[in-house]
């Protein structure tokens, strides 16, 4: 089969365009798919952090996961919520609570800024003596969160200050 | 000439679509279904899971009966899996947040696309369950054993807001009785 010149070179021209497209769609393909892995593990995240009930409806384009706040995300926010009530500039995000937007509540607590001021009045304002290193950013997340105290101390500076009731007498 | 070139080209194309369904259908029933979960769990982002159950609703579809979360497995989950020429494909998949630590008996409602269930965590010591619903049905629950105890009931009947627990142990001998209230809008 003799073909001419300008057949070869058409002929090499649509395959170049037909592996261009699929290079093109496999790669958009491929970028869809990781951008789904990561919000997955976003709510993944959220779901853990804030004790959230979810329905997984879809997990590929368009990723789609009701979220739900259960008896222990209400915990958290309670805990979250008498902190802000009493320190107004640590921020309680009501509206996006509202709105059921937990990636926003979210970025609104990860302020470390505003977690070691916090702390830090905690300790100045508590009346009782405490032994140890004071807390950092950190402490007030593992407590609202967790319901963790570490470092130990700052139990008593938050039953101290009427955040947690005294601890019964062994 | 023309003519022997379409039965050839057909011919081919007839026998590429028999050799790739008989290859997907090879492919899809060697499926290994443990490796299909774990492959969903990774997909969904949740790790250090625990299996209690794998229940075949019928040949191709399967609702897997899991916990996820370190340290404390303290989410339930619930995978619905069905079979298409594609294999096992995700369906559909919840997760709820439930006390696991000092407590008899736990327990939830949830809907995964058209099944009830209902499921919760149950004592180690627990080998079987009988229900019994405020309107006098009787049902048993399954137990699923893994890290810890897990029991679950998918209800083909109409829901119930409560239901009291017997709770047997290896001997069958009643060892507790809990009543347990369920949030049918949860």
């Amino acid at each position: 089969m003799n073909l001419s010149l300008k057949y070869k070179v058409l002929m090499i021209f649509m395959l170049l365009v037909f592996i261009g497209v699929f290079l093109y769609y496999y790669g958009a393909k491929v970028r869809q798919e990781e951008a789904d892995a990561e919000a997955l593990r976003d709510y993944s995240y959220i779901v853990r952090e804030y004790a959230l009930d979810a329905v997984y409806k879809s997990k590929e384009n368009p990723v789609e996961v009701e979220l739900y706040p259960s008896a222990y995300t209400e915990a958290i926010l309670e805990r979250w919520k008498a902190i802000s009530d009493r320190y107004p500039e640590f921020e309680y995000p009501e509206a996006a609570i509202e709105e059921g937007d937990w990636f926003k509540v979210n970025r609104v607590i990860k302020d470390a800024e505003m977690l070691k001021d916090t702390v830090d009045k905690m300790y100045e304002d508590a009346t009782v003596e405490f032994e140890g290193l004071k807390g950092s950013f950190t402490t007030l997340l593992d407590y609202i969160f967790y319901q963790k105290y570490e470092p130990s101390n700052i139990e008593d500076i938050l039953i101290d200050l009427g955040f947690e009731s005294p601890r019964e007498e062994e | 000439m023309k003519k022997r070139i379409t039965v050839i080209i057909v011919t081919v194309i007839t026998l590429l679509t028999i050799v790739s369904y008989l290859i997907f259908q090879m492919l899809t029933d060697d499926q290994d279904i443990e490796e299909v979960i774990k492959q969903e769990f990774r997909s969904l982002g949740q790790y250090v899971e625990n299996v209690y159950s794998i229940e075949y609703l019928d040949d191709d579809r399967v609702l897997i009966f899991y916990s996820w979360s370190y340290p404390e497995y303290s989410n339930l989950g619930v995978l619905e899996l069905e079979k298409t020429w594609r294999g096992w494909q995700f369906v559909e998949a919840i997760s709820n947040r439930i006390e696991i630590e000092n407590a008899w008996l736990k327990g939830v409602y949830a809907e995964i696309t058209d099944h009830v269930i209902l499921r919760g965590t149950v004592t180690a010591a627990v080998e079987e369950i009988v229900l019994i619903t405020d309107d006098g049905r009787e049902y048993c629950p399954s137990v699923g054993k893994a890290e810890r105890n897990m029991w679950y009931l998918i209800l083909e009947d109409e829901p119930f807001e409560e239901a009291t627990f017997i709770l047997f142990d290896r001997n069958g001998e009643v060892i507790r009785e809990e009543v347990l209230q369920f949030d049918l809008n949860s």
